[in-house]
């Protein structure tokens, strides 16, 4: 479970104070607003980047864990964005054993080898009908297989949360609508938690929970106007 | 603990950093602040010294000029291949013939343009005359080392632009030019040509500090009477005398005001060429002229050929050909090289040992060097880690010597190493810089939110996507270390010899068919370097992939 806390959002243009969000497993959270509102910075802060051009406060727990003092590489959350980013000095095949956790154990309960951790990542390529594109790399892929391919690798990694950075807004409408289905029921078959940030609000799915960041933003000039007067 | 360790650590990286960039100036500021007690008289001795002025004007005169040349030659063919298919054959061959000696270029121009040199010959035999001897370039002149720089500075300009491109909207300010009716040359010529002078200062600075100090090309092919300033200052500072060390100081000193005058000349330069077109784009001159540019679509061609040309001059030369000899294969042989080969093994292994250790040590260091900056979240200006082309040879190397005497060290490869260091670390710098700095953070981020730490995500992302361009940093660094001569030289004391040093020792003779064996045994070690470099870069997936997605 992700909950998010006390969020406050202070940027030059205004601040947003967001309600409490809880995220159960497999639940998706789809946030909106216009550009330049902080939705990316948001994710960055919840993944533990460095924010630029923005303060943000508030608590992080994912799994009854608070994560705010720890790094990026402690906290166990994912992350997928418009491009995807997929390494391009390794092929799919690679991308995805790189995501797998180190110590991965094969049946026998040992630490996989690099012949098994590459047929289990063969095997999740298998079982999304990607198998063909195993040993290509990220500049042969079409748009609609780069995508998929990024949230497998995501999801190879099991991140306890996944958040994603308008992931499918490079597809075209009909790749995206495809692609997204398939992307929220592996999220969800998988109970991973997941907050997206997206320009389209009328694609968001009936399953998901969504906030405005508008509808929390109050600008900075028209609150000193407010003072003044 | 792990905080003492990591600002251990990262000072004593600075430290060494600091060193190694910091080296040129130690080299300038030893070499003035030990001055020799110095008397009026030796001043002026040094002012009245015979033929002084004219080696000091001749030097300006070429320092200024080639570099200038080169500068619109790149700029032109520039404009010409950078948005068209032929581009990226331009950019995969530029760092080859970058990497060919000076030296090699400028006596392949001498054996192939020179009077009775190998064009002529061959010209004139064809109708069974000789060439009269007035033809063709002198073997030692002004004109042949104006000719033979600016030639080889080209692709050093266009390794220059080609960087500065990729941070330009180039194609956005033609295609503003083209939409208002200009043509796309004189789009190139009004609009990018400013930006381009203005980011290529220190470029230009680093060819004319090349030019002023070169000695190596000047012994050879500068003029005789008067003799290249480099020439007359290297013959002060290789002199025992008292009266000779007061000279050499006195010069090293004027050579850095002679630096400080092509400082003022880059800017003044500038400023007439920016108020000239600022003019003529406020006349809207249609500049009909820079259509002729369009010949320059053939530079690559045309330098590839070159090269070709001089490589298989040097090669018949070796094979016993000469102007006096007819053209024919069956008085070729080998025996120069088998007579050669005992002689060549010991510089040859030197220079290959030298070249090795510098190009990985200069490689190195640049990467800590890129490394501690992004850390420290700031990056310094590029003049401070490119003092070492910045600052001329002559006055740098000469406080080195001064350091390397006085704590009477040893003649060994170790110093020839350390003096190529700042080189190979300067050219790295000018090959990494772009590459480490313009990489994605979002792949170390994505490699992160796997699980990765800070440095498993710098070896097996960061490192693995610049394994293409530290390919070619290797390479470049290997080029400029083969072809150094004055730290060899002076540090060297002649007894550490490498290809360069014995080539242009025997090339100060006449023996023209042994300087061709060792000039072309210099040519080769950088394409093989080279050669090496694209067969690997070529298994590999890097940053230039990462950038082309």
């Amino acid at each position: 479970m992700l909950r998010i806390n006390n969020c406050q959002i202070n940027t030059v243009s205004g601040q947003i104070s967001l309600p409490d969000i809880t995220l159960e497993q497999g639940e998706l959270l789809v946030l909106t607003g216009p550009s330049g509102m902080g939705k990316s910075t948001f994710l960055h802060w919840v993944l533990g980047d460095e924010i630029e051009h923005a303060s943000i406060s508030g608590d992080i727990i994912l799994n009854e864990k608070p994560l705010n003092d720890l790094n990026v590489e402690q906290r166990g959350i994912g992350l997928l964005m418009q491009d995807v980013h997929l390494f391009p000095h390794l092929n799919v095949l690679d991308n995805i054993c790189f995501a797998l956790p180190a110590l991965s154990k094969n049946q026998q309960g040992k630490k996989q080898n690099k012949q098994q951790r590459r047929e289990t990542a063969t095997n999740m390529l298998e079982k999304i009908e990607l198998g063909y594109v195993a040993g290509h790399f990220a500049n042969q892929l079409s748009g609609g297989e780069r995508s998929r391919v990024g949230l497998v690798r995501a999801l190879a990694n099991q991140p306890q949360a996944l958040l994603m950075d308008e992931p499918f807004a490079a597809l075209d409408p009909n790749t995206s609508a495809k692609v997204s289905q398939w992307a929220f029921e592996q999220l969800q078959q998988q109970g991973v938690p997941s907050i997206m940030v997206s320009h389209d609000i009328d694609n968001i799915p009936a399953h998901a929970q969504h906030i405005d960041l508008g509808a929390y933003f109050h600008s900075t000039s028209s609150a000193s106007h407010a003072k003044r007067n | 603990m792990a905080t003492k360790i990591r600002r251990l650590t990262l000072a004593t990286g600075w430290l060494l950093v600091t060193f190694v960039a910091g080296l040129p100036v130690f080299g300038v500021v030893l070499g003035l602040w030990l001055s020799p007690p110095i008397s009026w008289e030796q001043v002026s001795v040094f002012f009245t010294y015979n033929g002084l002025l004219s080696s000091v004007l001749s030097s300006l005169l070429l320092s200024l000029l080639a570099p200038i040349i080169a500068l619109y030659v790149a700029f032109t063919v520039y404009s010409q291949y950078r948005f068209n298919p032929r581009w990226q054959a331009l950019e995969q061959r530029l760092a080859p013939l970058l990497s060919l000696p000076h030296l090699a270029v400028a006596l392949g121009i001498v054996y192939l343009f020179s009077s009775g040199g190998m064009v002529w010959s061959v010209l004139w035999e064809l109708f069974g005359s000789t060439p009269p001897e007035w033809f063709g370039l002198g073997r030692k002149s002004l004109l042949s080392m104006l000719i033979a720089i600016s030639i080889k500075e080209v692709p050093f300009f266009l390794f220059i632009f080609s960087a500065l491109g990729r941070q330009l909207a180039i194609k956005d300010w033609l295609l503003q030019g083209r939409a208002l009716g200009y043509s796309e040359s004189a789009s190139w010529w009004l609009l990018v040509f400013p930006t381009v002078l203005k980011q290529s200062r220190l470029a230009l600075l680093a060819a004319m500090a090349f030019t002023l100090s070169v000695l190596d090309i000047s012994l050879l092919i500068g003029p005789n009477i008067p003799e290249l300033y480099a020439v007359v200052l290297y013959n002060w500072q290789t002199g025992f005398t008292a009266d000779e060390q007061a000279m050499a100081f006195l010069g090293n000193l004027l050579l850095l005001t002679m630096l400080g005058v092509l400082v003022a000349a880059i800017y003044t330069h500038e400023w007439f060429a920016i108020k000239r077109i600022r003019t003529l784009a406020v006349m809207a001159n249609p500049l009909k002229i820079t259509r002729l540019a369009r010949i320059f679509t053939a530079w690559l061609g045309l330098f590839s050929l070159l090269t070709l040309a001089i490589l298989l001059t040097f090669l018949l030369w070796s094979l016993g050909w000469n102007t006096q000899s007819p053209f024919s294969a069956a008085s070729w042989s080998t025996t120069l090289w088998q007579d050669e080969w005992f002689f060549m093994q010991t510089p040859l292994l030197n220079s290959l040992n030298i070249a090795f250790f510098s190009s990985v040590l200069g490689v190195a260091i640049t990467l800590i060097a890129l490394e501690l900056q992004r850390q420290s979240k700031r990056y310094l200006p590029d003049y401070v880690w490119l003092l070492a082309i910045l600052l001329p040879q002559l006055s740098m190397v000469y406080g080195w010597q001064i350091a390397h005497t006085d704590m009477s060290a040893s003649y060994s490869t170790a110093w020839i190493v350390l003096s190529h260091l700042p080189f190979t670390f300067a050219y790295s710098y000018l090959v990494l810089r772009g590459p480490f700095q313009s990489l994605d953070r979002h792949y170390e981020l994505v490699a992160a939110s796997f699980g990765y730490s800070y440095w498993q995500r710098w070896w097996q992302v960061r490192f693995m996507l610049l394994r293409p361009a530290l390919l070619s940093a290797l390479a470049i660094a290997f080029s400029v270390s083969v072809a150094q001569y004055i730290p060899t030289l002076m540090l060297g004391a002649g007894r550490v010899s490498t290809i360069t040093t014995e080539a242009v020792a025997i090339a100060s003779g006449n023996e023209q068919s042994i300087t061709a064996v060792y000039m072309l045994v210099q040519a080769a070690l950088p394409f093989i370097a080279f050669f090496i470099a694209s067969v690997l870069a070529q298994r590999l997936r890097g940053s230039f992939d990462a950038a082309h997605q």
